[in-house]
Parts: structure tokens; sequence; C-alpha cells
């Protein structure tokens, strides 16, 4: 996003709404930080301004930037998957797509959720990682056309710096790698130059119990207490 | 997205934030859906939604969507998505939907033993659970845990941490009710599931 300059009256009433934090305020007018700017799309959108100074530039709508405004504005869609958010459909609709079946767990990686947003450099780091595991990584998910090399993990270089609000790895385990996998990923991820907020899928077991609930509590990475929860109202359901 | 997951605060504050998420898939319904998301719309509301809305309307009840123009949007949807204050209209919603048998996943999000305990009383069999396993990385950058109770109710992160610090800052300095920030505060995320009844409460918070 840009801020005319002509338009804009320095009110700075525009200032909190940016989630990123990067409108600054200038002699004569506010202007973004175009670095740290993740086209979200929030302050044109929030109608806060009086002079309807922001405005989409062409460059925002141009690869490689453009990734910036895919992966941060959920109302944007990714032009080659046809999709929109920053991830899949996950365990949404698993009991229709049996997408997590029992013996296995789904894992998910928000990188710069909550608020803090990424560049996709922090990403790669930790998607070589996984790369290098016994791990099903998926590869219908927006952060697989950024890969320059789909086997070691190496994105493009020109999508290196961009920043964006937040994107996610996802990726299935047995569920016999938990420990392993959990043990190798949390040192990996305390690394990293941003957030990321974890998640796992898993199916109830037939008695109605999640069993991996005592399991993560034993290796030391507990579940929160909320969650959700597909209620297996989707039909045809798959039960295996 | 995982965007109803993540929610941060304590258990005892996380009572009475009912997430609600009835979505097609794309490889298996949601060819000519249209019809089945606008009776899963009408059940919604009639049982008093807190906020309903998606990202494919662009904005959310709270933002000012009208009920049948969104109706009118969903022959083009992934899905509903909305969010509840209490216990007993999830469960009435959960229990309509049952009846109704749409064929359509639904997901529910809040705390994990109150969904299990519902879905029992309603005869559902949940199916899969998607768990947080917490925020990991540099924590150091996030702000403080009032400030995350509310932004997260954002999961695309729509609510900026500024603007819920100069809520509180207004509130503060008595020129803003809660419930006014609550509202403010629910604009800019367009899916619907910011509950601004939560907000409000932990807006009054000391």
């Amino acid at each position: 996003m840009k801020i005319d300059p002509d338009k804009c009256i320095a009110c700075l009433e525009c200032l909190e709404y940016c989630p990123m934090n990067c409108i600054l305020e200038g002699e004569e007018s506010t202007r973004i930080d175009q670095d740290e700017c993740v086209e979200c799309g929030v302050c044109l959108k929030s109608g806060v301004c009086p002079e309807d100074a922001f405005f989409l530039p062409e460059e925002a709508t141009q690869y490689p930037r453009v990734i910036r405004r895919e992966f941060s504005d959920p109302s944007v869609q990714y032009p080659t998957l046809k999709q929109g958010g920053r991830g899949t459909e996950e365990m949404k609709t698993n009991d229709v797509t049996g997408r997590y079946r029992r013996g296995e767990y789904g894992m998910a990686l928000e990188f710069g959720r909550p608020g803090t947003g990424t560049r996709i450099s922090e990403i790669e780091k930790v998607l070589k990682v996984l790369l290098s595991m016994d791990v099903e990584v998926e590869k219908n998910n927006p952060v697989f056309l950024l890969l320059e090399d789909e086997k070691s993990g190496t994105m493009k270089p020109e999508v290196l710096n961009e920043k964006v609000l937040s994107a996610i790895l996802e990726f299935k385990i047995k569920e016999g790698q938990l420990e392993d996998v959990v043990n190798t990923l949390k040192p990996v991820l305390a690394e990293v130059d941003t957030v990321v907020s974890w998640g796992l899928a898993t199916r109830f077991a037939e008695d109605g119990t999640l069993p991996v609930r005592s399991r993560l509590s034993e290796i030391g990475l507990p579940a929160r207490p909320n969650a959700k929860i597909n209620m297996g109202m989707g039909r045809p359901i798959i039960e295996e | 997205m995982s965007h109803s997951l993540h929610r941060y605060g304590k258990q005892e504050d996380l009572h009475n934030d009912y997430t609600f998420y009835a979505r097609t898939s794309r490889w298996v319904n949601r060819e000519g859906a249209g019809p089945k998301l606008r009776k899963i719309l009408e059940i919604i509301l009639s049982e008093k939604p807190v906020n309903f809305g998606s990202s494919h309307a662009g904005k959310s009840f709270k933002a000012g969507l009208d009920p049948d123009e969104y109706a009118g949007t969903l022959d083009k949807a992934y899905g509903v998505a909305s969010c509840f204050s209490d216990r007993e209209s999830i469960k009435r919603v959960l229990t309509k939907l049952k009846a109704a048998d749409t064929g359509i996943s639904i997901v529910t999000g809040g705390l994990i033993d109150e969904i299990v305990e519902i879905a029992r009383q309603v005869g559902l069999k949940p199916h899969t659970a998607f768990l947080s396993l917490g925020i990991h990385g540099k924590r150091a950058l996030l702000p403080d845990d009032q400030v995350l109770e509310v932004t997260t109710m954002c999961g695309h992160g729509m609510v900026a941490s500024n603007l819920t610090e100069a809520v509180v800052k207004q509130i503060e300095a008595g020129k803003m009710t809660p419930e006014e920030g609550a509202h403010l505060l629910a604009q800019p995320c367009p899916c619907g599931i910011f509950n601004t009844d939560r907000c409000e409460e932990i807006l009054k918070r000391d």
C-alpha cells in the first residue's frame, strides 16, 4: 500500500490500524515503510482515512511483491491454486476427504502468527529441515509455489526477503514419529526471527478420546485447552 | 487456513467463546452447495450469533454485512463462518444441523472438553481435532497477554496490536466504552469469528 502525499493531511488517524505498525509519521504527510508492508489492505479497507489517500500501487500486483498480498489479504486468491487463505482445507473437511487417517498426525506451522509477519527466508530455514526428515510435506499449499528446488527446500531467491502476514507449512507424520519430530523442530523454531503458531490434527479414537493429548504433555509440548473440532457431519463420511 | 485455531487466553476465560465453520470441500461437495450453505446460515441466524461473515463477502456482520446480501454470495463461497457466546446456542445450532443433514463439514471451536460434551449430548461423533501447540520462536516480538487475547480472535491477523492498545487507552481515559471498543476492533476481521462479547469482557478487565 501507499499513501498519496498530495491527499494526506497528516491527521495520523490511520497509524494504529496497521497490523505491521509500518505507517510512519512524516512532517507533512504519513508514509508506509515499503519493506515492512505486507499488503494486507487493512489500512485501505478500514475507511479510516478522511481523504482516501491509501491506494494499491501497481508494483504491489507484480511478482515478486504480489506474494505479500496473496499471503496477507484474505480476500485475494492464489491464481494458480484457485483458492484463498494461507493454507489448505486441512482438517476442516477431513470427514469427507480422509486427508488425516488414524495412525497419522497432520501438523501445521504458521509463521508470523500472531501478528508479527514473517520473511519467506524464515520459512525456508524450517522447510529445509522438514524435507530432510521422513515426513510428508503438503504440496498443495501456496508456500510450495515459492520453491526453486522441491527436494532441498530452497526458495526462489527473489522471494526470500518478501514479507507476509503469515504463511503455513503443512505436513503429515506417522504417530510413532511424534517425539522425534517435536524434538527436532523445537530447537529449529527457537532460532527463527519470527513467531510460529504450531498446530496438530488428529483423528478422535473410537472411544471419543484424543490420546495424543497425554503424549504431548509427556514430551513437554502440551496442547492448549481450546481447539477446533470437525464434528463428523460431512457426507459421505470417511471413517477409517 | 486455521483461522479459528490459536485463540489465546486462559482456560477460565475461554468459556463462552465458540467458533463455527461450515466448510465445503473443493474435492468433494463444493459444486452446487449454495442452497445447503443458505440453509446452514438460516439455522445460524435462528440462534442469534454474535457475529458471522467470511473473507469472500469482504466484511462481517459487525462491519455491516447484511444477512440477505450474505446469503446471496453463498453460491460462490467455501463456507459460512460464525461465532457464539453461549453454550446452549451452539448446542441448538448443532442439533438443528443434525436434523437438516446437509452433508457439509461442520467445525466447532472452543474448549475441547466442552465441545466433546456438547457433541455427546447432541448425539454427534467428533471426527478430527486440530490442537494448538502454542506459540514458538521469537516470543519477545509479541504484545502483552490482554492484547493477544483480542488480536488472536481474528486468525488472519487483521486486528492490529496497536489498535487494541489504543482502544484500551481510550477506555481507561473514559472516552470509549468497552462495547464501543469491541465493535471498533471487530471491523477489520471479515470472517465473522471475532467475538465482540468476549472482547468486551477482556476490555473490562483492569
